[in-house]
């Protein structure tokens, strides 16, 4: 039977308090804090309200609003839980989608009047999406993994499945995860451009509903399997049960209107609880309050509870806390699990006149207390249709979740696009003998002109190997995932954006730019391209986020959440990252290579699946190891086999020899893939197509990729298939 | 009225806004439909021509079912536009 999963820990920031306690007393009352926005000038914009946090003081040293809200959430968490890092493998896991752009904007501002302004420069890249991990790591770590992570609005849902597949595998005793976003000028102008803020409070499910309200704030929650919770005497507040992930492939910012994506991940989410819809008393909807997405959320959960939800409340926090984004699913998780544990439903505020068309039960203006919660559903949807499906339980209810089947993953494609040209599979094995010059890298050559128009440089660079590698194994009919790692994401493009904004006001923030600037959004571009339905999220991790998003595909895999996964990482040339790399170290170093337009994608799938179409297998992942800390220690990486064996690094950067040497394969041949492909943070995705390709050619047996960047190390290791 | 020119302007603007590099400007006849069939466009597509009309033209596009009509087709926006434009100052604000 497969482990329960306990929920031990609760930490919640949002605009109705500091405090699991400070918001559920506000929030079961039907309180609502949308009001006029104080953070910034919103001269100029369609709306100016939103629902703020009060009272967050930002310490100084390198601190965003978003990580500070993060960090406190997540130590009340902790605390709530009674866990000690330092006794257990605690591992983090943050979602989000604009990290410190509240700060950056300042910084941007000051470009904006000085390009060259050397001081604004070195502090640019100050509070990427890690930025909030690194900033935990220091005050509540040390952490066992930490995996910074982005879908849009469904990232704080997404993080707790993260954890799910952590715990199921083993690899961590405990996790803390969640979701954290600030406000910023950038997202409020953005979903102004949308037309998709109410001018008035929102109102989801009111038939005058107009749009959302945006808000801000930080959800963490403390999972750990309910046997090694019970032996260290931790008590639950709810189970965890079931989850689902899936994208719609539809549209960049509109949900299919039909739902039948939320409709089966609402289906799979309560199976995957061994539960059916008679015993869900709860949902907590995502309910934005949008025209369109309430509708269809109400299709979905006709769809997905059948009869059931002509009995089930439903409601949505949004009327009151706004719409988190990043932290939305989040901190509704951990109402959804409060409104459990307590037996209290929660309101949608501002529900005046409820839409006769959406024939939901409502819990409308105030909450109530009921004799029982059996189980809850808790509903996060992101742009590109990323969405997620989470179920909460109560302990004590009697259920038979599905067994795990055991599940090796294995390599079956690999694509490399860049100055190098676009080699699939076979290629990718001789890709650092090549030594012809830099051929200009153009991707819209390789793609159909009209599905591909909204495709930023980003999107248009993943898709063309994210074709190529679905190409090379077939079978596109399968429900396929996909994880692509960024260092920064999308900077020259939210630069752009706010010089625009800078330079002749909100109301010219350009609609169709704006989801482009969301960290997700080449992953919710390619999945729309590419027809891909499985569970689609990016990675953050500095220089080794391809590793990251590879080591990502290869949990869910694992753990059964999808059977096929692409992975990889996209890296478009950016200016803005050379000029501040050239004033970081323009003391130190003579000059800085120039950078190149590079991705890389592989195929992670089961070892059942690619047999049973008789798909090549190149690879089986034998090791993922994630490595944190000051000084990263490779304790724990697996030995050689006793084949040929040799060691594959995208950069040839000092620190990773001494790792190396003191390690089992410090004799094996190494490879470094920069010099023949070009300088890039998506290098560490190359490295593993490269490594995957050489082994599936016949090269060598097996081959361990090392990636390691500022206080973070990732060891892939990969053998014949 | 609006002006051939004014309508090949849009056209144009049309093409270069909404990313649609595999269209000529002048195959867009003046009255084919932009939504649904015709060009395929959308609503995110009618929000970015919205917001570039307002900032070539200092022309806003009303919201909602008035915004619908006005996006018929390149005739009706460049007539929305031309009649617009013609209007004193104060007229726009109100």
């Amino acid at each position: 039977m497969r482990p329960r999963l306990w929920l031990t820990g609760l930490g919640l920031v949002t605009p109705l308090g500091v405090g699991v306690e400070a918001t559920w007393a506000r929030l079961v009352h039907g309180e609502r804090a949308i009001r006029q926005i104080t953070l910034f000038d919103t001269a100029g914009q369609r709306v100016r309200t939103a629902a703020e946090v009060e009272g967050v003081e930002v310490p100084r040293g390198g601190w965003s609003r978003t990580s500070i809200m993060a960090a406190t959430a997540a130590e009340e968490a902790l605390r709530t839980a009674r866990l000690d890092v330092r006794r257990m493998r605690v591992g983090l896991v943050v979602g989000g989608t604009t990290g410190g752009m509240f700060e950056t904007e300042q910084l941007l501002a000051r470009l904006h009047a000085d390009p060259q302004c050397r001081e604004v420069l070195v502090e640019m890249l100050a509070h990427p999406l890690t930025s909030t991990g690194d900033r935990l790591e220091e005050r509540l770590g040390p952490f066992a993994r930490i995996r910074t992570l982005s879908s849009a609005c469904s990232s704080g849902a997404n993080a707790l499945v993260v954890a799910t597949a952590w715990l199921l595998a083993g690899e961590v005793d405990a996790v803390v995860a969640g979701g954290t976003d600030g406000l910023c000028r950038l997202t409020v102008s953005g979903f102004n451009a949308l037309g998709a803020i109410d001018p008035e409070p929102c109102r989801p499910f009111d038939r005058r509903r107009r749009g959302t309200s945006l808000g801000e704030g930080a959800g963490f929650l403390v999972l750990e399997r309910a046997d090694a919770a019970r032996s260290r005497g931790a008590t639950p507040v709810a189970e965890l049960a079931g989850w689902a992930v899936g994208s719609e492939a539809h549209h960049i910012t509109n949900p299919a209107p039909d739902g039948v994506l939320v409709a089966s991940l609402i289906h799979r989410a309560i199976k995957c609880a061994g539960l059916s819809p008679r015993d869900i008393d709860y949902v907590n909807a995502h309910g934005t309050g949008t025209p369109v997405n309430d509708p269809m959320e109400a299709a979905a959960l006709a769809r997905g509870l059948s009869a059931e939800v002509a009995r089930v409340p439903v409601s949505s926090s949004k009327g009151q806390i706004g719409h988190t984004l990043g932290a939305a699913g989040a901190i509704e998780a951990a109402i959804t699990a409060l409104v459990v544990s307590r037996r209290t439903l929660v309101p949608t505020a501002g529900l005046d006149e409820p839409d006769p068309a959406m024939g939901l039960v409502h819990v409308p203006h105030v909450g109530r207390e009921v004799p029982r919660v059996r189980a809850a559903i808790s509903n996060a949807f992101g742009f590109g249709g990323m969405d997620t499906v989470l179920v909460f339980a109560d302990p004590d209810l009697r259920r038979e979740a599905p067994a795990l089947a055991p599940v090796q993953p294995v390599v079956t494609a690999t694509a490399v696009f860049g100055p190098c040209g676009l080699l699939g599979t076979e290629a990718c094995a001789s890709l650092l003998e090549r030594r012809e010059p830099g051929a200009p890298v153009e991707p819209e050559g390789h793609l159909d002109p009209g599905r591909a128009r909204r495709l930023d440089r980003a999107a248009q660079l993943g898709a063309v190997v994210v074709e190529r590698v679905l190409d090379d194994v077939g079978g596109r009919e399968l429900a396929t995932g996909l994880v692509l790692g960024s260092a920064f994401g999308n900077v020259d493009g939210s630069a752009a954006y706010m010089h625009r904004i800078f330079e002749r006001g909100p109301r010219s923030a350009s609609p169709a730019e704006f989801p482009n600037l969301v960290p997700s959004s080449p992953v919710g571009h390619i999945s729309i391209y590419a027809g891909l339905r499985g569970p689609a999220l990016a990675t953050a991790d500095l220089g080794i986020s391809g590793e990251s998003a590879f080591a990502q595909a290869v949990q869910f895999v694992t753990a059964g959440e999808a059977t096929r996964m692409v992975a990889g990482a996209v890296e478009p040339r950016s200016d803005i990252v050379e000029r501040v790399l050239s004033a970081l170290f323009s003391s130190q170093v003579s000059s800085i290579a120039t950078r190149c337009d590079l991705a890389a994608a592989v195929v992670v799938e089961s070892e059942t699946e690619a047999r049973r179409r008789g798909a090549r297998i190149m690879v089986r992942v034998r090791q993922t190891l994630e490595v944190r800390g000051d000084t990263p220690s490779l304790v724990g990486l697996v030995e050689p086999l006793g084949g040929r064996a040799e060691v594959v690094l995208a950069h040839s950067g000092c620190a990773v020899g001494p790792l190396l040497d003191a390690s089992a394969w410090a004799s094996c041949e190494r490879r470094v893939c920069g010099p023949a492909v070009g300088e890039s943070d998506a290098l560490g995705a190359v490295a593993i197509a490269v490594a995957a390709a050489r082994i599936g050619a016949g090269q060598t047996d097996e081959a361990l990729v090392l990636g390691l960047a500022k206080k973070r190390c990732h060891a892939t290791v990969l053998v014949r298939g | 009225m609006s002006s051939p020119q004014l309508r090949a302007e849009l056209k144009k603007l049309i093409v270069t806004e909404l990313n649609l590099k595999h269209r000529d400007p002048e195959s867009i006849e003046d009255d084919a439909p932009l939504f649904g069939g015709g060009l395929g466009l959308d609503s995110l597509d009618a929000l970015q021509l919205a917001m570039s009309i307002e900032e070539r033209f200092g022309v806003r596009i009303p919201e909602g079912d008035e915004a619908r009509q006005i996006f018929r087709s390149v005739r009706t926006i460049a007539d929305h536009v031309a009649r617009v434009q013609v209007l004193p100052k104060v007229g726009q604000q109100g």
